[in-house]
C-alpha cells in the first residue's frame, strides 16, 4: 500500500514503502488492514440483523478505504498499526520487498465496492449486503492464503497498457 | 428469509461460480500450453546451447514487481526446489513470452523439458512438493525418449 514519504524521499514508518530501489513493504500493515476490512463488514453484517442502524458501517469503511488510498495519512487501520499496535510491540512488523502500488489499487478497488453497496444499502438491501460480504470474503482470503484479486486485476491491467508499470 | 440470508446466498453462489469459472479458465489455457509445439524460448531468454541440449527439465518462473506472492510463497517454494534451474522472467516486461503461456494470473510457473516443450504448467501459486512431482515426472518421461 502506497504510504507518505517525507520530501527528503525517506519513509516516514520504517518498513513502509520509499521511494527508493528495493521497496519495502510492511506486510503486517497490510494484514491489520484487511483484518479491519473483514471485521467492520461482519460487523456490520451480523450486526444489522438486530440493529439496522449499524449498516452505516459500510459507507464509513467505503470512505476509510477510499481517503486510505488516495491519502495514506487517513488510513484508519494503517495508522492504527503504525501508531499504536507496532510501537507496543502488540503486532510485530513483516518488511517484504514488494511495490505498494497493487496493494493500493486492490484497496481502492475495494473502497469502491463499498461505496456502490452502501448506494444499495437501503433500496436493496440484499445487493448491498452481498456486495458489502464479497469485500469482506475477498479481504479474508488476501489475509489468509496471500491471493489478492486486486492485484491480479492490476497485473491484467498493468499488461495490456491501461496502467503504466513504474 | 432475511435480506443477510439471502445475501449470504449470493455470495456464495458468486464464490462458487467464480472458482467453478476460474478451474475451466486454467484448464483451457493450461490445455493450449501443452497442446503446442516447443516453444522458441531461445529467441526470449538468454541460453546457450548447452543449456538447452542439458537433459534435465526446468522451471520458467513468471512473475512480476507487484507480485506479493510470489515474493512471499513462491520464491522460497522455488528456493526449496535445491539445483533445479529456474529461469525468472516479469511477465509485464516479457509480455510476448508470457502470451506465449497464457499467463493470466501471478506466479505462474511452467515445467519445461530441455528442447522447449511444456510439461506442466501452474497458474497460481505451486507449493515445491507439487514442482518436486512435476520434475521428477518430466525427468522420467526424459529418461525414457533417451531410451
Amino acid at each position: 500500500m502506497s504510504t507518505p514519504t517525507s520530501d527528503k524521499g525517506f519513509p516516514r514508518n520504517p518498513g513502509e514503502a520509499s521511494d527508493f530501489v528495493g521497496i519495502v513493504v510492511d506486510h503486517s500493515a497490510l494484514k491489520i488492514n484487511q483484518t479491519g476490512i473483514v471485521a467492520t463488514v461482519l460487523v456490520a453484517f451480523a450486526g444489522s440483523a438486530l440493529y439496522q442502524p449499524l449498516l452505516v458501517l459500510i459507507p464509513l469503511l467505503a470512505i476509510v478505504l477510499l481517503l486510505g488510498t488516495f491519502a495514506p495519512r487517513l488510513a484508519l487501520f494503517k495508522q492504527l498499526y503504525f501508531k499504536v499496535l507496532k510501537p507496543r510491540g502488540i503486532v510485530k512488523p513483516r518488511p517484504v520487498q514488494d511495490r505498494p502500488e497493487p496493494h493500493n489499487f486492490a484497496q481502492g478497488l475495494g473502497g469502491v465496492f463499498l461505496a456502490v453497496a452502501s448506494i444499495f444499502l437501503i433500496p436493496l438491501p440484499v445487493i448491498g449486503l452481498a456486495l458489502s460480504l464479497l469485500v469482506a470474503v475477498l479481504a479474508f482470503v488476501n489475509l489468509a492464503f496471500g491471493y489478492c484479486l486486486g492485484c491480479q486485476i492490476f497485473f491484467q491491467l498493468e499488461r495490456r497498457g491501461v496502467l503504466k508499470p513504474s | 428469509m432475511s435480506a443477510q440470508l439471502w445475501a449470504l446466498a449470493v455470495v456464495g453462489i458468486m464464490v462458487l461460480a467464480a472458482a467453478g469459472l476460474e478451474a475451466l479458465r486454467a484448464r483451457r489455457a493450461r490445455r493450449r500450453v501443452l497442446g503446442s509445439g516447443p516453444s522458441d524460448l531461445a529467441r526470449h531468454l538468454p541460453m546457450n546451447r548447452e543449456e538447452l541440449r542439458a537433459r534435465d527439465p526446468y522451471i520458467l518462473y513468471f512473475t512480476g514487481e507487484g507480485c506479493t506472492v510470489c515474493r512471499t510463497h513462491q520464491d522460497p517454494a522455488l528456493a526449496r526446489l535445491g539445483d533445479v534451474r529456474v529461469d525468472k522472467v516479469d511477465a509485464v516486461a516479457e509480455r510476448g513470452l508470457a502470451d506465449r503461456f497464457h499467463v493470466y494470473m501471478l506466479p505462474t510457473t511452467v515445467v519445461m523439458a530441455a528442447d522447449g516443450h511444456a510439461l506442466h504448467v501452474n497458474y497460481g501459486y505451486a507449493p515445491a512438493p507439487k514442482l518436486e512431482r512435476q520434475l521428477a515426472e518430466a525427468r522420467r518421461t526424459a529418461l525414457t525418449a533417451t531410451a
